[in-house]
């Protein structure tokens, strides 16, 4: 009986820091949750549950110069809603803010994929960057702080690289699945 | 006193018509600026498959500057540090022909003279593509304020507008970067010398 209890007692507390572990992540970036609130509103839709635990673990896992890594999916969002690209435009534009400047964005009129990456100075030497990527039927928001040589690579091929996210966007769709 | 009166009038009526021309020299030609309308282009970014816009502002190309501390950018930081911004509008079409001549003609409808001058204009008749800058110099040909450059292929079309300061020889450096197509490619297979030369500034 002794035996048992001793094996509980930290499986209750792991369990107990594990669900913890997606708030605090969350928690991180009162700005990022105040932007996946307004796409809340603009999709009548709450984020897809759990990404907390995403974010967490890519947090440690991203590739070199990425940091702060968030991300909130909308999945079945209002495909009409996404059709109408100029109404999306200019609330995209009000949704993040006037200290982010448009980067790069990238559309694919054969999907209905549309792809914006939008900038700002965060620090001394990082760029903080929002991509939104949304299609047909999902939506994505991510936000991560990228060091110099990681903006370096975006600077060398804005295009690839926004098409990269547009990809990387879908896998994450894909993998939650 | 009267005398004196008109002698400062004088001198200062004077002193503004010099500062006007001096004002005047160092402007592009009325009504023309080195930022295209790149929005003439949204209608036909409704018959393309994709579209890609790159937009490289003052402040970002400031930020950008911070980051290229390699002894490979070197050359490039010194021309990017001083430009105002870049733009790039690139569009790719499922068809050849997806878009005509006239689409073209809207941006380069833009590119006028006298402030802008066409420099190179490189045709393939082989691969159908075509290539060309233009540079918009301040009206005493002696400073540089823009450049647009039009790539034309088949099934894609892309224009890039930098707006500053940019020397013409140097341009090489920024090929490949921040969306800028790598133009050596396209003029070396054209077989064709650049045409519409003007004094270079």
């Amino acid at each position: 009986m002794r035996n048992h209890r001793l094996l509980l007692a930290p499986a209750i507390l792991s369990v107990a820091l594990l669900q913890m572990l997606p708030d605090a992540a969350r928690a991180g970036d009162s700005e990022f949750h105040s932007l996946v609130e307004r796409m809340s509103d603009y999709y009548q839709k709450r984020p897809v549950r759990h990404m907390g635990w995403l974010n967490f673990f890519a947090n440690r896992y991203t590739p070199g110069g990425v940091s702060h890594f968030e991300m909130a999916i909308f999945d079945d969002v209002d495909a009409s809603r996404t059709h109408a690209i100029e109404e999306l435009g200019s609330s995209l534009v009000s949704l993040v803010g006037p200290s982010y400047q448009p980067f790069v964005s990238v559309q694919d009129l054969r999907s209905g994929e549309w792809t914006s990456i939008y900038t700002r100075e965060s620090g001394k030497e990082q760029i903080e960057m929002l991509i939104i990527s949304i299609d047909s039927s999902d939506a994505v928001l991510m936000k991560m702080q990228l060091k110099p040589e990681a903006m370096r690579k975006w600077l060398e091929d804005p295009m690839e690289r926004a098409r990269d996210a547009r990809r990387g966007a879908e896998d994450a769709q894909r993998d939650r699945m | 006193m009267n005398a004196r009166n008109k002698k400062i009038r004088s001198g200062a009526l004077a002193a503004f018509f010099v500062a006007m021309l001096l004002g005047t020299l160092s402007m592009p030609a009325f009504g023309q600026n080195p930022r295209l309308d790149i929005k003439n282009l949204e209608a036909l970014a409704k018959k393309a498959s994709e579209v890609v816009d790159v937009n490289l502002d003052g402040s970002l190309l400031k930020l950008a500057s911070k980051f290229m501390t390699d002894e490979d950018d070197r050359e490039a930081l010194g021309i990017i540090k001083n430009l105002k911004g870049v733009y790039v509008k690139s569009l790719t079409f499922d068809e050849p022909g997806d878009y005509s001549e006239g689409d073209v003609e809207a941006i380069r409808s833009q590119l006028q003279a006298p402030a802008w001058s066409r420099i190179v204009s490189a045709r393939s008749k082989h691969d159908g593509e075509n290539a060309e800058i233009y540079l918009m110099t301040a009206t005493d040909g002696g400073s540089v304020l823009g450049m647009a450059i039009i790539c034309a292929e088949p099934k894609e079309l892309t224009v890039v507008n930098i707006v500053g300061p940019v020397d013409i020889d140097k341009l090489s450096q920024l090929e490949g970067k921040m969306g800028i197509p790598r133009l050596e490619e396209q003029t070396d297979e054209s077989g064709q010398k650049p045409e519409g030369h003007r004094a270079k500034p």
